[in-house]
């Protein structure tokens, strides 16, 4: 290294020049009060941006997103693997549905017996059509075309066992 | 630390900000420079040498005296700097200070200028431009290397507590800017 150190003169003294970079003139007569103003105003804790509180709050996060930002590979990654999991979300989100309705089916059955057992047959067929809780679906199902009667719904009377 | 400035350290962190104030006014040049040789922008110098000073002040509770306030108050404002920086990072905005008077007269820098042409103002500022696009290109921590010893002065002891790290570390830092810096400006510089 000792060979070396004399090669850099004149890049020591190239590096002089930076030395004579000065701001404007009369520009550190008010450097200090503004400091201290700002002090008093207490604007020091407003002014601080996000990613100021972050870096003095949370250091650790903001040194976690410098990698995202250094390495788009990583960012690209990360995408990928919320992609990813929002799919499986998605799918799994639709599952439950089919299990709830197989779960279901049991209760329907049950029901299914119970009223074809005590109900009158055109009740027990509107109840029971296309297997639907639906109440607007099973009565389509059975109503007649616009303008008809049903006949069925006219001439039925029952009494449920208890009344 | 002098006995002037552990009064004056002292009587800030009670809350006397007439003291703060003198401190600030003795540190001001020097923690702007720095500030100022790193970004290469005066705008982001001034908002950091004053958000430093600020930050200092709301820490000086936590300030044992272990080092001197101005080492001390110096790695605040390199920390504050080297975070701004990394931030910046792929939108640097060079925004450069005037040259002095006295640049013309530099022996150093007469000696560099070449005679090939009679603007020399004219080649101080191409030289100015040049040598702070490729400090830029500089990583931080080297960057801060060259600037704390070949422009600030200091001591390779002094950066070692600035920089939290040993002086082997330093001193390879610096050399290997150097190297940089030199094949970067070859040009420029005129063989030894």
């Amino acid at each position: 290294m000792n060979e070396n150190q004399p090669n850099f003169e004149s890049l020591r003294r190239l590096l002089a020049l930076k030395r004579h970079e000065t701001p404007p003139p009369r520009y550190f007569d008010g450097f200090s009060s503004r400091v201290i103003a700002r002090i008093r105003a207490g604007e020091a804790e407003t002014p601080a941006s996000l990613s100021n509180r972050l870096s003095d709050q949370v250091p650790w996060l903001l040194r976690f997103l410098h990698i995202f930002e250094g390495k788009p590979v990583f960012a690209s990654a990360y995408a990928f693997a919320l992609c990813l999991l929002l799919i499986t979300g998605v799918i799994f989100a639709e599952r439950p549905e089919s299990t709830s309705q197989a779960s279901w089916e049991p209760v329907s059955q049950t029901i299914s017996s119970f009223t074809s057992a005590t109900l009158p047959q055109p009740v027990n067929q509107m109840l029971m059509a296309d297997n639907s809780t639906n109440p607007m679906f099973s009565f389509q199902s059975t109503a007649p075309s616009f303008g008809q009667i049903s006949p069925g719904a006219q001439l039925v009377s029952y009494s449920l066992p208890g009344n | 630390m002098p006995a002037d400035e552990t009064t004056l350290v002292r009587r800030s962190r009670d809350g006397d900000l007439e003291a703060y104030n003198e401190l600030v006014r003795c540190y001001q040049e020097r923690i702007y420079a720095t500030i100022y040789h790193m970004t290469a922008n005066h705008e982001d110098a001034n908002d950091l040498a004053q958000e430093s000073f600020i930050k200092a002040f709301r820490a000086l509770k936590s300030f044992r005296g272990g080092s001197s306030f101005y080492t001390w108050l110096y790695r605040i404002a390199v920390n504050k700097t080297i975070n701004f920086l990394k931030q910046r990072k792929n939108r640097v905005q060079i925004s450069l200070n005037d040259l002095d008077f006295n640049a013309e007269h530099d022996p150093d820098l007469v000696a560099l200028i070449s005679d090939r042409t009679p603007r020399r103002e004219a080649d101080l500022r191409e030289l100015q431009e040049k040598l702070n696009a490729a400090l830029l290109k500089l990583s931080e921590p080297h960057r801060l290397a060259v600037v704390l010893h070949d422009v600030q002065g200091l001591s390779h002891d002094e950066i070692a507590k600035v920089m939290n790290c040993n002086i082997g570390t330093v001193r390879s830092r610096l050399f290997y800017a150097r190297q940089q810096l030199q094949g970067w400006l070859s040009d420029y510089l005129k063989p030894t």
